[in-house]
């Protein structure tokens, strides 16, 4: 099914290893010339930011491509019609883009990628128009018309499949939000179904997964894990996943109003279960990706948890929450560093790898350049001044604190 | 074939020590697993949580709460970041410096951004910076680049030179008429400012690292500027030919330093440019959507012949 051989993809990631290994200076530069030459890999590869570029160029070609057929082939066409070409153009992008893997090698290079991307929003646009454009608006749920996000739901997953890309399987996710809302006009039952499909996607990614260990598809696995958790738990969580979300957080007001007590009690009581029982799911198994969600569900959990239960909202509540979490990192560094040999557990606090400090340093520049950054606004004759509003900050930085 | 498997091959065949094999297998299995990346992660999101919520309770509650005890409370918090940071700093060194410990750099960051705070609301209660913010500005940048320098810390540098942007936008701001030329000219002034600041410092040995910052602010401004330049209705031929030239530099420096950020910078601010000039009065869209076609596909091929030749992760 997949595209890509697993010794191909195998020895890309050893590939990847030796450089990283090398730099650090685990190896030395003979052993890393010498190891290198094993590591072949018929694949071509390219860089993060030419990636990011033929993406965008390939998505550019295909969408002006697309709209100069229907300026010159078809002059204000059916929606039925343009719904079937967007159908013959979703297949035309499939085509190129397994022809391009299997002729050219390539493998994350941007220009695939962007034609999968285009075929699986041809084929929702198409089938919309070509099966749905006449279908006046119903207030009743019509579960005939979940064909399309269905369809995106299948295509995206045969991607993240066939092409190992795992924003398809994040695709696939959001496809499956649009379900439910065919089906049933119930709120509590759309955040009940949704939840179950992740639950159900995470029963089987983590069964599939555990004969993955230490191969080139563990980390692939363990990120679609993490995506499975935080959709769970969004789906729960009633005051981040409801659409009036501002307004309700602003106001003080309850989510509850649209659910039934029972539901909206019943998640709240899961979003509290949920934090712990991702992070400790992370820890056991040393996956990255998903201690991070259950560090971002915690911090979630803790930020709406006021608003659940209807409690007024405090300006120094980010206050406490920045010292509950400085506090929580620099006790859990000290604890680590204080075990024999600074681990515990398997765990240490130290950077191992040249990688990790690298993205801190690209973290920090960044962050350092968007931080809120405030400055003082320019003097107002008026007395009755007000605190606030700097206008400039620099950095794209907000004159408000 | 799994890494574990190679290494245990590699080691039996001599290619690397057991200790080597002992560490690098340790390595694949994350045995020991560091959790250095998200404690990091963890700091900052915290001290940017509890900056945001004391900005917010002072500019909320600054009347009932009272000068005294806002000034007292951000005074403390200042000078407790300055004291640690001053007293566990290690000696200056003008080469890439580790931090003495997890959570200096965190600490120096808190104190940069209390002191913005701080200087905000001096301003805004007493007015003691009236008519020169820009020197506020200007000196903040310069206490935050001291800092950087000092303690080697992007974080700071970063803000640094936001608030030296800061500084050119606010002169410019005095300025009523003609403002979008203004601006053009002082952020190419800004450009040359840092980045023949930033390759002075480079060439003289004071913390080479930072360069890569300096050079990446630079590449934006300046290309934003020009592109402004370009979108003029009038006297754009000018600024065309000088993000020509631009883009061909960065394109050239890219490559050759293999830094692929320039070589991606070049090819999407020179593409918005070219294709502002071509469409320039063009209203017929099937000749739009030919040229993004045909432009498409020839960028397409410069950049897989690139990719194929230099582009491989280095």
């Amino acid at each position: 099914m997949r595209l890509y051989s697993a010794s191909s993809e195998e020895s890309l990631r050893a590939r990847k290893l030796l450089r990283d290994w090398a730099g650090d200076g685990f190896l030395n530069k003979e052993q890393y010339q010498l190891l290198e030459k094993e590591t072949v890999s018929e694949l071509r590869t390219t860089n993060i930011f030419l990636r990011l570029v033929l993406f965008v160029f390939t998505l550019i070609i295909v969408g002006a491509g697309a709209g100069l057929f229907f300026v010159v082939f078809l002059s204000r066409p059916s929606e039925e019609t343009a719904g079937v070409f967007f159908l013959i153009f979703a297949a035309a992008c499939y085509a190129a883009a397994e022809v391009s893997v299997s002729r050219a090698r390539i493998y994350r290079y941007g220009i695939e990628e962007a034609l999968v991307v285009c075929s699986v929003g041809f084929l929702c646009a198409g089938m919309q128009a070509a099966f749905f454009s006449g279908s006046s608006y119903s207030p009743e749920p019509d579960p005939a018309k979940c064909l399309v996000p269905a369809a995106g739901v299948v295509f995206s997953l045969w991607i993240w499949r066939r092409f190992g890309l795992s924003y398809a399987f994040l695709a696939a996710m959001i496809f499956v939000l649009f379900l439910p809302g065919h089906w049933t006009l119930s709120p509590s039952a759309q955040h009940l179904i949704v939840a179950v499909f992740y639950a159900a996607g995470l029963a089987g990614v983590a069964a599939v997964r555990a004969r993955h260990h230490f191969n080139y598809l563990d980390e692939a696995y363990s990120l679609v894990e993490a995506f499975l958790w935080l959709g769970i738990y969004l789906a729960f969580n009633l005051q981040i996943s409801s659409l009036n979300l501002p307004a309700q957080w602003w106001s003080g007001t309850r989510a509850a109003s649209e659910f039934g007590r029972p539901f909206y009690w019943g998640t709240w009581v899961l979003i509290w279960c949920l934090p712990p029982i991702v992070l400790a799911r992370g820890v056991r198994q040393k996956d990255r990706f998903v201690i991070a969600v259950g560090a971002i569900v915690a911090i979630l959990t803790l930020v709406s948890n006021k608003p659940y239960l209807g409690r007024p909202r405090h300006t120094w509540d980010p206050m406490l929450l920045g010292m509950l979490l400085t506090s929580v990192a620099v006790c859990l560094q000290r604890w680590l560093a204080r075990g024999p040999g600074g681990i515990r557990h398997g765990f240490t606090a130290a950077r191992l790898l040249g990688r990790d400090k690298h993205w801190i340093n690209v973290g920090s520049t960044v962050f350092g350049l968007l931080s809120p950054h405030s400055t003082p606004a320019p003097q107002t004759k008026s007395p009755d001044f007000r605190f606030g509003g700097g206008n400039t900050g620099g950095g794209g930085a907000g004159g408000d604190f | 074939m799994t890494i574990l498997t190679r290494l245990e091959q590699w080691k039996e065949q001599g290619k690397i020590s057991p200790e080597q094999h002992a560490h690098l297998a340790g390595l694949s299995r994350g045995e020991p697993f560091s959790l250095f990346l998200e404690l990091n992660v963890l700091l900052y999101a915290g001290v940017l949580a509890f900056v945001a919520g004391l900005g917010w309770t002072v500019s909320t509650w600054s009347q009932q709460l009272g000068d005294v005890l806002v000034l007292t409370v951000l005074s403390a918090i200042l000078a407790a970041c300055s004291w640690y940071c001053f007293s566990r700093a290690p000696a200056w060194s003008p080469a890439e410096t580790p931090a003495p410990n997890p959570i200096f750099d965190y600490v120096l960051y808190l104190g940069a951004l209390i002191w913005s705070l701080e200087l905000a609301y001096l301003e805004n209660r007493f007015h003691v910076l009236s008519g020169q913010l820009d020197l506020y500005l200007l000196a903040t940048a310069g206490l935050f680049f001291f800092l950087a320098y000092r303690f080697d810390n992007r974080f700071v540098l970063s803000l640094g030179l936001s608030s030296l942007a800061g500084w050119f936008g606010l002169t410019i701001s005095h300025w009523s008429a003609h403002q979008d030329a203004a601006y053009r000219g002082y952020a190419l002034l800004y450009c040359l400012l840092v980045g023949v600041g930033g390759a002075l410092l480079q060439r003289g040995g004071l913390k080479p690292h930072f360069f890569g910052t300096y050079l990446n602010v630079v590449a934006n401004v300046l290309f934003w500027a020009l592109l402004s330049g370009v979108f003029n209705r009038q006297g754009y031929g000018l600024w065309f030919l000088v993000l020509l030239i631009a883009c061909g530099a960065c394109f050239t420096w890219g490559l050759a330093r293999r830094q692929f950020a320039f070589v991606a910078y070049a090819a999407v601010y020179g593409y918005v440019g070219i294709s502002s000039l071509f469409l320039r009065g063009v209203n017929d869209e099937s000749a739009v959507l030919s040229y993004f076609v045909v432009s498409g596909v020839a960028m397409l091929v410069l950049l897989v012949q690139i990719g194929r030749r230099f582009g491989r992760p280095a």
